[in-house]
């Protein structure tokens, strides 16, 4: 294995539920530092495919590599492989329980054992980042749609991990903080950071994307550069998906 | 306890026990100052009208409140670990212990309690190191094992309460089963917990007036002492219900109590 190995390998990946095919023959390379959208009707298995990356789905056959590692063999902890993969879901997720201070530094705190107070320089850090460094002590049943999905962005930075996988960020938002979001993940593009996003934000994609992958029924369909793509989408699935959401 | 508990799914019932009263239930409210003012009220003037035997009486109960609290307590302690191991266990996949709890539950579920609390009694008197066991320890042990079993489903329905959403995002950050369990499932899952909890323990000590007939000095085996004495058994027991109706109403005050404190993070 050399340095410039793709830092996600996905390889032949079969997934089903019950007869349902949800991924089918799935084959992706993502290289470090690089940004790929992922693109699809909805139930094209563009979530399981994420998921499967971290292994929140099993799979059925085939082989998904991160950072040197088999995700999927039970060889690695699988706990440490998460480690380097930051996850933001549509719906947020964050610790009710917890203030967003505690949503952050938790996991620093209890998995790397840092200490309490350089957990919590570190998570002020990351709210200075996504803009809200007064919302530190509340809880996240206070916050709007857009602030929980920047402390949801935050709280995974603070595990520093090498890859972040976004399942649909802001499809659970109002319209009018889909902006913030988007803000905060673009920057966080131009940092260098390793991502791979499940998204109906074409504005987005267009921007940051290196490739865009678009998938139909569990399988890939087409991967290209975004200027190609959606100039000229090559798959006729691919062409009628723009033509019904551009 | 009702044999037939339903088991809770979504929303736990608070079926048994002294109907916990809400604000928003104004006529539940006002039923319990009815019955609270009631009670003593009807035990006051029937202390200082007639002192002889009822103040005589009530006079002789408190070793068996204490004795009633005690086995109350105890057993909901052991409940609550039984319960909480059956709950884990029946949202396991681990096959042997999620068909152990399961046994568990449909055992005891299937058994009235008066029996199981026979037999487990019993029981233990057979088995060499349990025959020499305090009768308070024995009927500790049988109220928690039995109510071990519906706590049990009061934990499963907690943690199945808890969107699935919230482990995936523990287990994405990278802590495992265990880690997830502690500290992001069961913390928020204890609120649902909680009420019904609060609610098996007003149904338990009721229950507990059960252990009196294994030779357990309770509150009604203090009234029954008393009664076979002094002969006077519609006095006695008119102060023993009301005694247990002032417990119970009390008890339920403070658990609703409990479960407003208990919102603290929903406030927005
Ligand atoms: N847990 C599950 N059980 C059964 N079917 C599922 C499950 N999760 C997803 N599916 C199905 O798999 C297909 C792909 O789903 P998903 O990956 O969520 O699609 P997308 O994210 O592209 O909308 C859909 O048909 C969906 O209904
Ligand atoms: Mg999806």
């Amino acid at each position: 294995m050399t340095a410039v190995d793709p830092i996600i390998q996905i390889h032949n990946v079969f997934k089903y539920f019950g007869t349902l095919q949800a991924l089918s023959n799935v084959c992706l390379d993502v290289h470090a530092g690089e940004k790929v959208v992922i693109i699809g009707p909805s139930g094209s298995g563009k979530s399981t495919l994420l998921r499967a990356i971290n292994r929140l789905e099993t799979i059925d056959s085939g082989r998904i590599i991160v950072d040197g590692k088999d995700v999927h063999s039970g060889e690695h902890d699988i706990n440490r492989i998460r480690q380097e993969l930051g996850m933001v879901f549509q719906n947020f997720n964050l610790f009710p329980h917890k203030t967003v201070l505690g949503n952050i530094t938790m996991a620093p705190i209890t998995l790397k054992k840092m200490p309490e107070l350089e957990a919590k320089n570190l998570a002020m850090s990351l709210l200075e980042k996504v803009g809200i460094r007064d919302k530190a002590d509340v809880y996240p049943a206070m916050l709007s749609g857009g602030q929980k999905q920047r402390v949801a962005i935050a709280r995974a930075l603070a595990m520093q991990p090498k890859i972040m996988l976004f399942d649909e960020p802001t499809s659970a938002l109002d319209p009018e903080m889909i902006g913030e979001v988007l803000d905060v993940m673009t920057q966080l593009a131009r940092e260098g950071m390793t991502m791979v996003v499940v998204t109906h934000e074409m504005g987005f994609a267009r921007e940051v994307a290196d490739r865009i992958v678009f998938m139909d029924q569990g399988q890939i369909m087409e991967i290209a550069p975004p200027n190609e793509l959606f100039a000229n989408p090559k798959h006729p699935r691919t062409q009628k998906f723009l033509s019904q959401i551009l | 306890m009702s044999p037939q508990r339903q088991s809770p799914t979504v929303k736990i019932d608070i079926g048994d026990g002294a109907a916990i009263p809400s604000k928003k239930d104004r006529g539940l409210f006002t039923a319990w100052w009815v019955a609270f003012v009631g009670a003593i009220v009807i035990l006051g003037s029937l202390c200082l009208s007639y002192p002889d035997p009822y103040w005589r009486i009530l006079a002789f109960l408190p070793d068996g409140i204490v004795v009633t609290f005690q086995v109350t307590l105890l057993s909901i302690l052991l409940s609550l670990a039984l319960g909480l191991v059956t709950g884990l266990g029946r949202l396991s996949q681990n096959r042997v212990w999620n068909l152990l709890a399961s046994t568990y539950v449909e055992v005891i579920r299937g058994v009235p309690l008066l029996v199981q609390l026979f037999y487990i009694y019993y029981a233990l008197g057979r088995i060499e190191a349990f025959s020499n066991l305090p009768p308070l320890a024995a009927a500790v042990l049988a109220m928690g094992i039995c109510y071990g079993a519906y706590m049990g489903e009061v934990f499963r329905a907690g943690i199945d309460s808890i969107d699935k959403g919230q482990a995936e995002a523990a287990r994405s950050l990278g802590f495992n089963r265990r880690q997830t369990m502690a500290l992001v499932i069961l913390p928020q899952a204890w609120r649902t917990i909680l009420p019904p909890v609060g609610n098996e323990f007003i149904a338990l000590l009721k229950d507990s007036s059960l252990v009196s007939i294994l030779a357990v000095s309770d509150l009604l085996r203090r009234g029954r002492e008393f009664a076979s004495e002094s002969f006077l058994y519609f006095e006695t027991y008119t102060v023993v219900a009301l005694v247990y109706l002032l417990i119970t109403l009390v008890l339920s005050k403070a658990v609703s109590h409990m479960e407003s404190k208990l919102n603290y993070y929903d406030r927005s």
